[in-house]
């Protein structure tokens, strides 16, 4: 009698949590961008404690200024305080960048883990789907979806959605070939598992690493295509501050007050550097040959 | 006569040639406007501020606004040398000049062609401002330079309607016949500059008409290109690469252009009135306390800080000042949040109200329009943006999708064609007759009409003040404040005449005008 032990391998279900514990070891860059990115965070979520000014109020008679006590960052052309509306700002453009990602790495890891599994026909209908996506360039996809639905909070959600959601299916897709054709996954099929269980119980955990590390480098890019669109007027409507709409705001006085634009873009860039350094990090602990 | 002209200059050139032994460069003048491209180049359709320039150059009328002046005073003579008009102001006749050419080979203008512009003006199927001449029962042509036009009921100006402006310009009959639909791609004209070459999205450009009746242009070509972001026209400018930008109607921009001392800035006539339309058919408001409310919870000082003092004034009176007709003794709801509050429990929304409207992408009503939400949601009126690009925006309040239409514009400068266009409702939007009424008001109707035809000039005043009090008191429309025309000069760029107004919105160029090295 011999029993089958249907658990996956415990290396690899550890290896995500693991992974965290090791960067914060040996990779100070990456530990300084999750700090960072933590810090960012925290300045999102407590704006109300933090920010000096009310983010809509206009002062017009103190417009377009430059740094100051009163102001930390100067202010917009409608007097409304740069600093007070760049945290803000991020609450939205952060919001609007994680819940597209987190929606993407959902949807796209379904997606991707089904073709994976299943083949045949089906794997050929959604990663023929995925290609077509993949075809556009991503921003033009973006574009067209908030152009044709409108813009505003859930469509921008959904266009970004839609954009970076073919990466993870590709992704998910691979490792699920892989280890379709494991022991422990055929051994949860000869207990007549259902194929749902076996995707989401037995094979999606094993693939999170690479995900996490995807989603990290993704978020990053979909904070820039908030900020994209935004930049090009198709962004959460006026009065709403978000980095891509400041950023567009002050355009119109780059030449003679620059500091309107340049503060959010300072913004968008740490965002972006401080996800890029954790994904970066991520994924050197995850990759084998870095290993050790 | 001919043969002394080239002789002349033929000595000119040689003389010329004997002072300057460098090449003489073709005397070529940019400019640049706020515009992503041309509209349609045909003067009896396109209404666009972009185009309206081109126009001033390309055609006359039989009269015009004496360069650099939008003043009923100052019309004077341009394809017609004289006119005279019958006792009861209803019949007109107009001598033409003799010897009048039509850029190109379209030959001699004669009174066919005015008959014919005339006509086509005030065909609703072929022009955009037919409504213009709905009072002229007949033009017709007495002889080759003879004019006569007939009207069925006196009009507030008929020189205004016959001058250089929209449907006055004069276009050649055979150009716009064989060309038909063509023409907006390639007009015909008789002014100092023809038609040469048209780069959808990148440029216009015009050469000189040597056989123009004031004289052959002292330049041999304008290059108007379309730069509709400021800081591109800005960068453009300063490297020299432009003569002449439309600038930003801001108070700061006027500063730092003109810091560095040499470039001068013109900030002149017409002032566009910003007016906020109101739907009184529409909820919430259709009732007039909302509507008194909104009036109250604006601040024009605010509004009028926002642009600057040298680029904006306030105007309380619906019809923009300077425009005969205008009445500058209004009495309007002065800025006083409390009772706006008030006002807004008693009509129902004690927790205020929330607003869904359409407001263009472009900055000069998007700026303004974003000062008056932050004013309106102090009292707890809350405007929720939909924003559009420039010209679906301008489809959408066609379609009366937007109870706040925030809209500025500039007219000939009589009382009765705002009047007519945003109060009237014939011209109610949504309808067959629909121009810009965006209040759904008719309540001035009787005065607008009666005014048109009034030959008393002291009752005609009495009845466009009358009309310009209800639309006021009932809130059709809260005007805010009016915008001046501002462009950037390089020093080399004189115009040759005084800039102190212009209809058409930007700094036309004539044949006098020079460029020194």
């Amino acid at each position: 009698m011999t029993t089958v032990d249907t658990t996956p391998p415990a290396s690899e279900t550890r290896s995500t949590a693991a992974s965290l514990l090791r960067l914060a070891r040996k990779n100070k860059l990456s530990t300084f961008g999750l700090v960072m990115f933590v810090l960012i965070l925290l300045a999102a979520v407590f704006a109300p404690l933090i920010a000096p000014h009310d983010p809509l109020a206009q002062n017009i008679v103190d417009r377009l200024q430059d740094r100051s006590a009163e102001y930390p960052l100067g202010t917009d052309k409608f007097g409304r305080d740069t600093f007070s509306r760049i945290l803000y700002g991020l609450r939205v453009s952060l919001l609007i960048g994680l819940t597209s990602t987190a929606l993407a790495m959902v949807l796209g890891c379904a997606l991707g883990i089904i073709a994976g599994y299943r083949g045949g026909w089906i794997d050929t209908v959604i990663m023929r789907c995925m290609d077509m996506l993949l075809a556009f360039p991503t921003l033009i996809t973006g574009l067209f979806i908030v152009a044709v639905l409108g813009a505003n909070f859930i469509n921008i959600v959904l266009a970004i959605t839609v954009t970076i959601l073919p990466k993870f299916a590709r992704v998910a897709r691979a490792p699920t070939i892989a280890l379709k054709e494991r022991e422990f996954v055929e051994a949860a099929r000869a207990l007549g598992y259902s194929d749902t269980r076996i995707m989401s119980i037995h094979i999606a955990p094993n693939i999170m690493g690479e995900v996490v590390v995807l989603a990290s480098l993704w978020a990053a890019y979909a904070i820039r295509i908030e900020a994209y669109l935004s930049f090009i007027g198709l962004g959460v409507a006026p009065p709403t501050p978000t980095l891509g709409t400041m950023i567009r705001d002050g355009f119109n006085n780059i030449l003679d007050a620059p500091y309107v634009s340049i503060y959010p873009g300072f913004a968008v860039l740490l965002v972006v550097l401080s996800l890029n350094l954790v994904g970066d990090g991520l994924r050197d602990a995850i990759d084998p040959k870095l290993r050790d | 006569m001919k043969f002394v002209k080239s002789t002349m200059a033929a000595a000119l050139l040689a003389t010329s040639a004997l002072t300057l032994p460098t090449i003489t460069q073709a005397q070529e003048l940019t400019m640049a406007v706020a515009a992503q491209s041309a509209g349609q180049l045909d003067p009896h359709v396109s209404t666009r501020t972009e185009d309206k320039v081109v126009f001033a150059m390309v055609f006359n009328g039989l009269v015009r606004f004496a360069p650099g002046s939008m003043s009923s005073d100052a019309i004077e003579p341009d394809l017609a040398e004289s006119w005279e008009t019958s006792e009861d102001g209803l019949v007109w006749t107009f001598t033409l000049r003799q010897g009048v050419q039509f850029h190109g080979d379209y030959g001699e203008m004669t009174a066919e062609d005015v008959v014919y512009s005339l006509n086509r003006a005030a065909d609703p199927d072929r022009s955009s401002v037919a409504s213009d001449y709905r009072a002229f029962e007949s033009v017709e042509a007495v002889d080759d330079y003879t004019v006569r036009i007939t009207l069925s009921e006196g009009i507030p100006s008929l020189l205004g309607v016959v001058a250089n402006y929209h449907g006055g310009n004069i276009v050649s009959a055979r150009a716009a016949e064989e060309l038909g639909e063509n023409f907006a791609t390639n007009p015909v004209g008789t002014g100092p500059f023809a038609f040469g070459e048209l780069a959808e999205g990148q440029f216009v450009r015009l050469t000189a008409h040597e056989g123009y009746f004031r004289g052959a242009p002292q330049l041999d070509a304008i290059t108007i290109r379309y730069i509709s972001e400021t800081s591109a026209r800005d960068l453009a400018f300063q490297t020299g690469e432009l003569h002449m930008i439309e600038g930003e109607r801001e108070n700061r921009w006027v500063e730092n252009t003109t810091s560095g001392g040499e470039i001068a800035v013109d900030v002149f006539e017409p002032g566009e009135l910003r007016t906020l339309h109101v739907n009184t058919t529409a909820e919430p408001f259709d009732d007039i306390r909302v509507r008194q409310a909104l009036a109250h919870a604006i601040n024009r000082e605010e509004l009028i800080a926002f642009a600057g003092d040298v680029v904006a004034r306030g105007n309380e009176a619906p019809v923009p000042d300077g425009y005969i007709g205008h009445e500058s003794d209004i009495d309007f709801l002065p800025y006083d949040q409390d009772r706006a509050r008030e006002l807004l429990a008693e009509a129902g929304y004690p927790d205020g109200v929330t607003v869904p409207i359409a407001i263009t992408e472009r900055a000069s009503l998007f700026g303004p329009m974003q000062v008056i939400q932050a004013q309106l949601s102090q009292v707890g009126i809350n405007l929720e943006f939909e924003v559009m690009e420039h010209s679906a925006w301008h489809a959408a309040i066609r379609d009366d999708v937007s109870p706040l239409v925030l809209y500025g514009a500039a007219r000939f400068p009589v009382a009765d064609t705002y009047l007519t266009q945003f109060y009237h409702s014939d011209s109610i939007v949504n309808t067959p007759t629909a121009v810009t009424n965006f209040s759904h008001c008719s309540l001035a109707d009787e005065q607008i009409v009666a005014a048109r035809s009034e030959p008393n000039p002291e009752r005609q005043q009495e009845l466009w003040s009358e009309a310009q009090q209800l639309l006021v008191t009932e809130v059709c429309s809260i005007p805010l404040f009016e915008l001046l025309q501002v462009w950037a000069r390089a020093p080399e760029v004189d115009l040759g005449y005084e800039l102190e107004g212009s209809l058409s919105l930007g700094p036309v160029i004539t044949e006098q005008t020079t460029l020194s090295e």
